[in-house]
């Protein structure tokens, strides 16, 4: 999430990062992001017809190198999410501190929550 | 034997990922630090088992997964509690507890044990989406090879940080600037250190599929066919996917 604010103010680009939560994602400023949303759900998921259609679609606008490299980015980011849920390793406080507002105004701080209710 | 080949994909793979991902794979089937050969092939099996398991939807669905009893649908070749930590660790990682860890780590599966296990699991999920989403079928898994285990235990463990123990960033040593170069130990750099050759098996796939560190800070410069922003875009919605707060 950082590093996607970072690159938009590299670019000079404001994006709408509410994207990573599928909303709006063709009004993200981010290129394609609507198509790239729909492929990270699917490739994630387990509907085989969603998921067939969504490859079609980075295949047919973005190509198949952008397919592939879009895959690989959802492949990791499946495992390592698990690697840092399973192991309890904690949000650096510095990165905490920068991402604060940001984590409240997209709920990311909620994630999780219900199982220590 | 199972192996994992992209010659048939039908979309340009880069080399970097052609070759470290049949090396993770391959490495299933031998001897780890603290696992057999025949214990890693069986966690990665139940680790593709694990998608559909009922118990498992069941306790997505419930306020809380700790409050749904049951049996998995399993496979039968590991321990009870080892099955369990695999399965939760596929349906639902963004709801694993540190008590639940505590546990699972005292209930016949140790810690070392415990963390060679999360990198055989992880191992297959990375491959297995990656796989799909290319449209290729999942590979079959590779034989156990015979052998035993090489434990390695380092000697600068912290264990303040996460429920596993660490690598000691504090500590000069060749652990430590090999797993953190230039002295930087992100947290999640850390996480599976205190089995060296997991976090090295793990870190091998993790580079190729998204990007190195310096790659991942160099925004005036793209290294794969789709942008930063667009990477950080589908990094961001899986992980949302997955409540992971990290």
């Amino acid at each position: 999430m950082a590093l996607l604010r970072a690159s938009g103010e590299h670019s000079g680009d404001d994006f709408d990062l509410s994207a990573v939560l599928g909303e709006k994602g063709d009004d993200s400023g981010i290129p394609n992001a609507g198509i790239l949303i729909e492929f990270a759900e699917a490739a994630v998921g387990h509907d085989p017809a969603r998921l067939k259609a969504a490859r079609q679609a980075v295949l047919d606008t973005m190509g198949g190198a952008a397919l592939a490299d879009a895959a690989g980015v959802a492949a990791l980011f499946n495992a390592i999410d698990r690697v840092a849920d399973a192991t309890g390793i904690p949000l650096e406080p510095e990165k905490a501190e920068m991402t604060e507002g940001l984590r409240s105004q997209l709920g990311i701080d909620q994630f999780g929550v219900v199982a220590e209710a | 034997m199972g192996s994992l080949s992209f010659e048939n994909a039908q979309v340009p793979i880069r080399d970097e990922v052609a070759a470290a991902l049949p090396r993770v794979w391959a490495g299933i089937g031998q001897p780890g630090t603290w696992l057999t050969a025949e214990q890693r092939v069986a966690i990665a099996a139940e680790a593709r088992n694990a998608v559909g398991c009922a118990l498992c939807e069941e306790r997505k669905a419930a306020l809380s997964p700790y409050a749904v009893d049951g049996e998995h649908d399993h496979l039968g070749a590991l321990p009870d509690n080892w099955t369990d930590v695999v399965h939760r660790i596929i349906s639902d990682p963004g709801r694993l507890m540190e008590q639940w860890y505590r546990q699972a780590t005292a209930s016949g599966l140790s810690e070392r044990e415990y963390v060679e296990l999360v990198g055989v699991v992880v191992s297959v999920v990375a491959v297995d989406t990656f796989c799909r989403g290319i449209d290729i079928a999942p590979p079959a898994f590779p034989d156990a090879s015979p052998g035993n285990p090489t434990p390695e235990t380092p000697d600068a463990l912290d264990r303040e940080l996460a429920w596993v123990p660490t690598l000691d960033p504090a500590v000069d040593g060749p652990l430590q600037r090999e797993f953190y170069p230039g002295g930087i130990a992100a947290h999640i750099r850390r996480a599976l250190t205190s089995v060296p050759a997991t976090a090295r098996s793990f870190w091998d796939m993790a580079f190729p599929l998204y990007l190195s560190g310096p790659e991942m800070r160099d925004f005036g410069t793209e290294f794969r066919a789709i942008t930063h922003a667009q990477i950080e875009l589908v990094a961001g919605r899986v992980s949302a996917l997955n409540q992971c707060v990290y």
